[in-house]
């Protein structure tokens, strides 16, 4: 397995990944587009709120800001985890929102006016939490904040006399949950550009190659021979990834983060293969399923482990079948 | 260029024994002609909306009123005088309307915006005031400006405060700029007064009736009477038949009666030289020398005494009046009342009765002359100002009445302390006018004992679920036809209706073609006066009527000419005569709406000054040129001038549907030829507001346009710029609209994009999953995060702190504290005043008005005000009624006109898309979401673009919406080019040039890609067409019909389970069902559904006299004796007791203990 990065973007990761078969390419693209995790506004605190949009808008469109999330997902417990009582700086960040139009110029509320919160929480045993070790400076910030030349997202307009106070506490979570927690906007996949294994067949009214043109990918491979057949087993190997951010993650940690994240995966699925089917006497046919249900529960602890021993089996060109 | 290339193409193939090949001689037309092409003639649309607006027809109707009627309705009415004291008399003098004013008695501004009066539960309206002028004694006193009532203002007339108003003001009024306007606010209710169809009044129409005996009929319609009379045919004969005469008239008695003695004068004026008519009609003079009537007074002697209702005003006080006199007095006024008769003089009205009989004759021979009551030129549209104008002359006239009696009392005490003043008396008049207006429009029900007119459902509560509806509401016409007649003819789509009603836009069901909508550039005229015309008619060459014989009004080169129906008299160059007349009009001599076209099956000169014809403003042609050029439009599109400039000069003018048939019409520039009279502004505007929405609707199944019209109006959007400070029963608003990809022109000039109602959905058109069956559609979960779809509903609720006649009062309370000192959870929204705080959540069961009310409310015999310690309240808290959690959006305190204080509540909810809610696209396909996918599930294509909705292929040959799929193609292309593209009717951006630029992209032209399939990876085997459609999400929703119940309420008198959703019925188990647990046999089961768990009963039987007992006890044989208890439904129980109380006597006989 090779990644080839063709072009890297503050928000976009163009790439090749070379010598994998199809259902690791997708479980990948799945993973960039649900499971990574980022920080989105999830609880929201409306103290004053006189503008004309209603508060479940405005908590909607505060959802939606993307959060710089670096490193979000070793250093950020998820709030359900975490051991404080309410939340806490190791698994939330506090932004506030405090704004009053006093001209009879309108005011544009945008994410720059979100500010940080440092925030005081205390663990069952009463003791204060720090924030974690290690965070950015600007995590937790929107993206772009109060960067030149880039607007920033827009909230609501407020006009003279109107108000929003409000306090937000942003949490981490996954696409699955919601989509505010995506850190990703589009996933480009493909694969095969010229259809030499025909997965796919064109349909045409005179010719098939003026009628669809191909795609930029193409010149990453040899046109298809006149009328030569590829092999029967033959299976396409490398993908062509063009991936937007929404600029939560850095492209690149993004890439890594899933990476990782179709290790542990998978090591879920080795670690329940390995063990043998146990417990109770009528699941002695234990399938593969049902063994993903055994570990399930255990992923988030042990998974750190398994991904040393996969790290290792990688490299020795684990085959699947 | 092209132009020109065209026609050398064409030419040959339509006409090639056609000389085309010297110039100017195909149909006058040459190669070298400058092409006559108008850029940009479509302008004239908006600058028409722009001077008469979408609900015109309403406002100017209004104003007609306001302005015109009144004052004759004053006129015809105007003295009040006294049996008592023939000196005295009032004279109404003048009458107007003023502004808008509020009620409150210590109000300090009068004035009042619509808006209050919505939200104040108010009524819009404005005092009329009159002049008069009456005695005092020995004086003559005038007085201005008396109120005598209070007329409720049409929104954007020129008596409302809206009207001319700029946005700025408007927005300060809380009034949206794009409301249309054209309804009334009564007791704080939007209510419109729908456009009424009827059939033409004052006009013959030869029909058939069921025996396929022609008929000729009338309905006369004057300010005093409403009558309808009939010539028509029986065994051959030819009546004259009327209401008010019993028996029916000979033609040649009623002719004679008319002082037509001759025979020979009678045969030649019904039928003139044409034998075949004269020999159809020889039997009737037979007739009248059967019954020996030869003179006008045996005439008049024999209609005499058959007539009914002028033996009536006969009365005690006059002298027994001779039989003939009733005749003369039926004939003049009653028979045809339309037709006048001054001083006797029956010429007019004989030679009326003739043409009639002629028309009659020549449909008795020639079946081709009998008329057509669908055609739209035989439609008369009543509009607001008419029927106002019906009520307030009766009230007015009851008005007068109650004045006169009042002022009679007065007069007839001997002697008075002061003199007598009528002002007093006039101003005591009351609300009478006032409350007659504000019933009737909150009603709907027009009642005019005067006409014997009762009509039900004229006005309903304007529909504000979206802009479209509402502005659709305001477009609609209702025929007056019965809904359960089964007849086709009145709900066929007319061919004369092109241009002037929506051909789609009609409701599927009972109601199909009979309501109709008006479509884009309609006006509906308001009367002209008819007596300039008549003098211009008499300028213009044309001879009068009454000095003719038969034989000159027949002549075949002579055409009789005819003012709203009326003869006016003839002239033998009527296509000069018409020409001319067209030109006055043109040059603004005569009024733009009076109408005129020749009939040359009736040999007739028509001419229409009447209101309610619809009519339509055209280009004119001259020559084969149009007359509005490009420097026209230039000048328009620069602001220069006006459309109204555009019709002075002469340029543009208004036809109506008959006077559409007197001209040749050209649709497009191309197609005008020498012998083209007009030219269409714009073909698009034959269909209304709402299937104006709909793009590329010429590529569509045409019902699948009439489904688009009905779902439109259910669109779940932006409903205007007041929204939210509007507090409405239901209000659904969109979280997100957008204005659509694919727009039409009419989006625009109608301002859907302003105030859309839906968003732009990617679509991939293919299958996926099982869950897409049956037009369901699959969502992705990922948009709906994003906001697609997402809408909020908006509840009132609304109670009233009443006032009692005894002094007690409700009261609000503070939130009850509970034992624990803490708030019980139904009372927390509450704040001090007892009012749930804005921004507050509630919960179902919630109170939202913690009101109480005084145990004592309608106890009378407390004196006020010593009600106040002792009187206890009892709860009567409002509560929010939902299952899902909702937040108080506004809270409104205020008072009625009634002085009593108003509580108004607005919850609101947000809802995201769920499965069941439905959805629909602009192409009348609708369909409810199956199935939520994540967005790692979705197909994607090359790009990484996931599509919001798939919609299942299956949707598409069975329905043939291609303008979806154009749609589609276009709105892609508009994507990727950054532009909204346009599906005008009959127009729009072309399929060639939008594959081009999908092309040009990189796309494929057809719109389709190839996808890879989200679970596997894999490329999908098949290409997806995908790009974006417009979504309408539609009202209904699955959170509002959600229905279970295990136990619940039950009905009092059978104590079966409730019915209906809202009373937390029972679901039905009925008759089918029944039938099929019958079939199989599952007699338990049924057993179990229609008694046990529905309305089971224990009775005690006796075994002896076979009645129901209780407690183990016959009543009847006094016994406790052989008494069975046994299970019966209740509902069998109470048939019991209902026979017994009728004197049946139902036996219960119990097998087992036989």
């Amino acid at each position: 397995m090779r990644v080839r990065v063709r072009n890297l973007e503050a928000e976009r990761i163009n790439f090749v990944l070379e010598n994998v078969d199809l259902p690791l390419a997708n479980a990948l693209r799945r993973i960039l587009i649900a499971d990574l995790p980022t920080m989105a506004i999830d609880i929201v605190n409306i103290q004053e709120n006189s503008s004309v949009l209603v508060d479940e808008f405005i908590a909607h469109r505060l959802g939606m800001v993307p959060l710089i999330s670096t490193a979000c997902d070793r250093l950020i417990n998820y709030n359900r985890d975490c051991v404080c009582l309410d939340h806490c700086p190791k698994c939330s960040v506090e932004l506030d929102l405090n704004i009053k139009c006093t001209t009879n110029e309108t005011i544009l509320v945008t994410s720059n006016h979100l500010q940080l919160r440092s925030q005081e929480a205390q663990d069952t045993s009463g003791n204060f939490i720090d924030p974690p070790i290690g965070l950015s400076d600007d995590f937790g910030l929107p993206i772009n904040y109060h960067l030149q030349d880039v607007h920033p997202i827009t909230i609501c307009k407020l006009r003279q006399g109107q108000e929003l106070r409000i306090n937000c506490v942003a949490k981490k979570g996954i696409n699955k949950e919601h989509a505010k927690w995506g850190p990703t906007s589009a996933v480009g996949f493909e694969y095969d550009p010229y259809n030499k294994f025909k997965h796919t067949s064109y349909w045409y009214e005179q010719d098939e190659k003026a009628e669809w043109p191909l795609s930029a990918n193409a010149t990453e491979e040899t046109p298809p021979d006149e009328g030569g057949n590829l092999p029967l087993d033959a299976e396409p190997r490398n993908f062509y990834f063009d991936v937007e951010a929404t600029g939560a993650l850095e492209p690149k940690d993004m890439l890594l983060m899933a990476f990782a994240e179709l290790q542990n995966k998978l090591a879920g699925i080795v670690l329940a293969l390995d063990q043998p089917a146990q417990q109770d006497g009528d699941m002695n046919n234990a399938n593969l399923v049902e063994g993903m249900d055994n570990v399930d529960g255990g992923a988030g602890a042990s998974g750190a482990q398994a991904v040393d021993d996969w790290g290792v089996s990688t490299s020795q060109g684990f085959d699947w079948q | 260029m092209m132009d020109v290339d065209e026609e050398v193409d064409v030419k040959p193939k339509i006409n090639e024994s056609d000389d085309w090949t010297t110039p100017g001689n195909y149909h006058g037309k040459s190669l070298t002609d400058e092409i006559k092409t108008v850029e940009d003639k479509w302008q004239l649309l908006p600058a028409f909306l722009k001077t008469r607006g979408l609900v015109k027809q309403h406002i100017d109707s209004f104003n007609h009123f306001v302005d015109v009627e009144l004052k004759n309705i004053i006129k015809a009415n105007e003295k009040v005088t006294s049996d008592v004291d023939p000196k005295f008399y009032l004279k109404y003098t003048d009458i107007h309307v003023g502004t808008p004013e509020r009620q409150d008695a210590d109000s300090v501004d009068k004035s009042i915006t619509p808006h209050e009066a919505r939200l104040r539960d108010m009524t819009y309206s404005a005092p009329i005031r009159i002049s008069v002028e009456y005695t005092r004694g020995k004086q003559i006193v005038r007085r201005r400006g008396i109120p005598i009532g209070r007329l409720p203002v049409m929104l954007r007339s020129n008596k409302c405060v809206l009207t001319g108003k700029d946005q700025e003001t408007l927005a300060r009024y809380r009034e949206c700029p794009l409301d249309p306007g054209g309804y009334f606010v009564v007791k704080g209710t939007e209510k419109v007064i729908l456009v009424q169809e009827q059939l033409s009044k004052n006009r013959m129409i030869i029909e058939t009736d069921s025996k396929k005996n022609v008929q000729a009929s009338v309905t006369s319609s004057t300010h005093e009477r409403k009558s309808k009379s009939y010539v028509a045919t029986k065994n051959g004969k030819i009546y004259l038949r009327h209401n008010s005469i019993a028996d029916d008239v000979p033609i040649v008695v009623a002719l004679k009666a008319m002082g037509v003695t001759s025979d020979r004068e009678i045969l030649q004026l019904v039928a003139g030289h044409e034998d075949d008519l004269k020999e159809v009609f020889y039997i009737n003079i037979e007739e009248a020398l059967k019954l020996g009537i030869h003179t006008e007074m045996q005439a008049l002697e024999w209609i005499g005494a058959r007539s009914k209702s002028a033996r009536k005003t006969a009365g005690p006080a006059h002298q027994k009046r001779p039989v003939w006199e009733d005749a003369i007095e039926t004939l003049a006024s009653i028979v045809l009342a339309h037709v006048p008769v001054d001083n006797l003089n029956f010429r007019p009205k004989a030679i009326y009765v003739a043409v009639m009989v002629r028309r009659v004759l020549a449909a008795m021979v020639d079946e081709k002359m009998l008329d057509d009551r669908d055609y739209v030129g035989n439609k008369r549209l009543e509009l607001a100002g008419q029927l106002l104008s019906l009520l307030f002359e009766d009230l007015f006239k009851k008005f007068n009445h109650d004045l006169k009696l009042n002022i009679d009392k007065v007069l007839k005490k001997p002697n008075r302390t002061t003199e007598f003043d009528a002002y007093t008396q006039l101003l005591y008049g009351g609300d009478h006018i006032t409350s007659g207006f504000v019933r009737a429009i909150s009603t709907g029900n027009w009642s005019l004992k005067r006409f014997k007119m009762e009509r039900a459902g004229v006005t309903h509560v304007l529909s504000r679920l979206s802009y479209i509806s509402a502005l659709g509401m305001m477009t609609r016409i209702s025929s007056q036809f019965e809904k359960t007649r089964k007849v086709s003819g009145p709900r066929a789509l007319q061919p004369s209706q092109w241009g002037m009603l929506c051909p789609s836009d009609t409701p599927e069901g009972e109601a199909c073609g009979l309501v109709k909508n008006l479509a884009l550039m309609t006006h509906i005229t308001t009367d002209v006066e008819e007596e300039p015309i008549t003098n211009i008619c008499y300028m213009l060459g044309v001879e009068d009527v009454a000095l003719l014989t038969g034989t000159e009004l027949y002549r075949r080169d002579t055409y009789i000419v005819s003012l709203n129906g009326n003869l006016i008299g003839v002239t033998r160059l009527p296509t000069r005569f018409v020409a001319t007349f067209r030109k006055l009009r043109r040059s603004g001599y005569i009024n733009e709406f009076v109408s005129v076209y020749i009939n040359h099956h009736h040999n007739s000169v028509n001419i229409s000054s009447d209101g309610g014809r619809i009519c339509r403003p055209m280009i004119i042609v001259e020559n084969g040129f149009s007359r509005v050029t490009t420097e026209h439009i230039k000048a328009l599109k620069e602001g220069k001038v006006d459309f109204d400039a555009f019709l002075t000069q002469g340029l543009v003018e208004y036809l109506d549907v008959n006077e559409e048939n007197d001209a040749y019409i050209a649709i497009n520039e191309n197609e005008m030829t020498m012998a083209s009279t007009h030219l269409e502004i714009e073909p698009f505007t034959l269909l209304g507001a709402c299937a104006g929405l709909i793009p590329y609707p010429h590529h569509n199944q045409s019902p699948r346009n009439t489904y688009q019209c009905a779902m439109g109006k259910q669109a779940i959007g932006a409903i205007a710029y007041n929204q939210l400070n509007r507090i409405d029963t239901l209000l659904y608003l969109m979280v997100y609209p957008q204005q659509p990809m694919v727009k039409t022109k009419t989006i625009e000039l109608i301002g859907y994009d302003k105030l859309p109602a839906g968003q732009n959905a990617m679509v991939a058109v293919m299958s996926y999953s099982g869950y897409d069956i049956e037009d369901a559609l699959i969502l992705n979960k990922a948009s709906l995060d994003r906001g697609f779809g997402r809408c909020q509903v908006m509840r009132k609720y609304s109670t009233m702190i009443r006032k009692y006649p005894n002094g007690t009062h409700d009261r609000l309370a503070d939130a009850p504290v509970g034992l624990d000192g803490i708030i019980p959870k139904k009372y927390q929204a509450l704040e001090s005043d007892g009012i749930a705080g804005a921004g507050e959540r509630v919960d179902t069961n919630d109170v939202i008005v913690n009101k109480q009310s005084p145990s004592n409310a309608l106890d009378n015999s407390i004196n006020p005000g010593q009600a106040d310690t002792s009187t206890t309240y009892k709860n009567a808290p409002m509560s929010y009624k939902s299952p899902v959690p909702g937040y108080v959006d506004q809270v409104l305190i205020t008072d009625t006109e009634s002085e009593q204080t108003l509580v108004k509540a607005l919850l609101r909810q947000t809802r995201r898309p769920e499965l069941g809610d439905k959805f629909s696209s602009r192409h009348g396909q609708k369909g409810v979401c199956g199935l939520i996918v994540p967005q790692a599930d979705m197909p994607f294509n090359d790009r990484g673009i996931t599509p919001d909705v798939i919609m299942n292929p299956h949707g598409f040959p069975s329905r043939m919406t291609v303008g979806k799929m154009i749609e589609l193609l276009s709105g892609k292309a508009g994507v990727i080019r950054g532009t909204l593209e346009y599906g005008t009717a009959f127009g729009g951006s072309k399929v060639d040039d939008m594959s081009q630029v999908l092309i040009e992209n990189g796309y494929s032209y057809a719109g389709k890609e190839t996808m890879t399939s989200g679970i596997t990876g894999e490329c999908h085997t098949f290409y997806t067409y995908l790009g974006p459609i417009y979504y309408q999400k539609l009202k209904h929703m699955v959170l509002d019909k959600m229905h279970a119940r295990a136990r619940g309420p039950r009905a009092v008198l059978t104590r079966q389970p409730t019915e209906g959703r809202s009373r937390d019925g029972g679901l039905r188990l009925g008759e089918m069902e029944r039938d099929a647990l019958l079939g199989y046999g599952a007699a338990h089961l049924v057993r179990e559904r229609l008694m046990l768990s529905s309305d089971l009963f224990h009775v005690d039987v006796c075994n002896d006299c076979g009645t129901m007992g209780y407690n183990g006890f016959c009543p009847m044989c006094k016994s406790q004796k052989n008494i069975s208890n046994i299970q019966i439904p209740y509902a069998a129980k109470l048939l019991f007791q209902e026979l017994l109380a009728m004197n049946i006597y139902p036996k219960i006989s119990l097998e087992d203990s036989v």
